[in-house]
């Protein structure tokens, strides 16, 4: 049993740091703000909230670790926080940068300028 | 192969894929053309230092170092919504 938690951990930290890789490249590569906010969706829910319920599935299944489920419950509480928090905070950004309009881009049609 | 060895197995092809996403997250932090998107790329930083801390804290065998990664998701969240009602409303107010 603490072995299938252990592996089960062990793949999600490996998911999580490919996730982190890729939502680093495309915040570096795409062109403009609002097509960034894509990668960095992949970046915190896929490169923060998947390896931090990882960590919490690994910490469980160790049998090696002093303080275990500290380590385990801190991490799922951490978890939570990120799921809620990092689309919550994206979409505020998003509203100030399409309030303000501090970033250049040429849409064919911006439905949110219409209804104003 | 013991659990323990495993693991530290497994940091060893980790931890490079984390540190090359900071130093990329870093880059757009650094150069970013608009305030939304240096704030943007703090954020993921931040989220994703949590989230390093959290497996660091197994990497030593501490509990002290998840403290910290609450209270850095907890502080990014914060940086987002200021900038955001500072951009809006041109003041930090409640």
């Amino acid at each position: 049993m603490s072995e299938i938690l252990f592996y089960l951990g062990a793949i999600m930290i490996t998911i999580g740091g490919i996730c982190d890789l890729f939502g680093a490249l495309g915040l570096l590569k795409f062109p403009n703000f609002y097509i960034r906010l894509h990668a960095a969706t992949v970046g915190t829910i896929g490169g923060a909230v998947v390896p931090l319920f990882g960590v919490g599935f690994l910490a469980l299944g160790a049998d090696f670790l002093p303080h275990k489920y500290a380590i385990a419950g801190a991490s799922f509480v951490t978890g939570i926080i990120v799921l809620l928090a990092a689309p919550a905070g994206s979409h505020a950004l998003a509203y100030a940068a399409h309030k303000t309009k501090i970033v250049k881009w040429e849409p064919k049609c911006d439905h949110l300028e219409v209804e104003e | 192969m013991s659990l323990e060895n495993s693991f530290f197995l497994l940091m060893k092809f980790v931890i490079p894929l984390y540190l090359l996403a900071f130093i990329i997250y870093a880059i757009r932090a650094f150069k970013g053309p608009t305030i939304v998107d240096i704030i943007l790329a703090v954020d993921c930083l931040s989220f994703d230092i949590a989230a390093f801390m959290a497996i660091l804290a197994i990497y030593f065998k501490s509990a002290f170092l998840i403290s910290g990664a609450i209270t850095l998701a907890l502080w990014a969240y914060l940086l987002d919504i200021y900038v955001a009602k500072y951009l809006v409303g041109k003041e930090v107010g409640v």
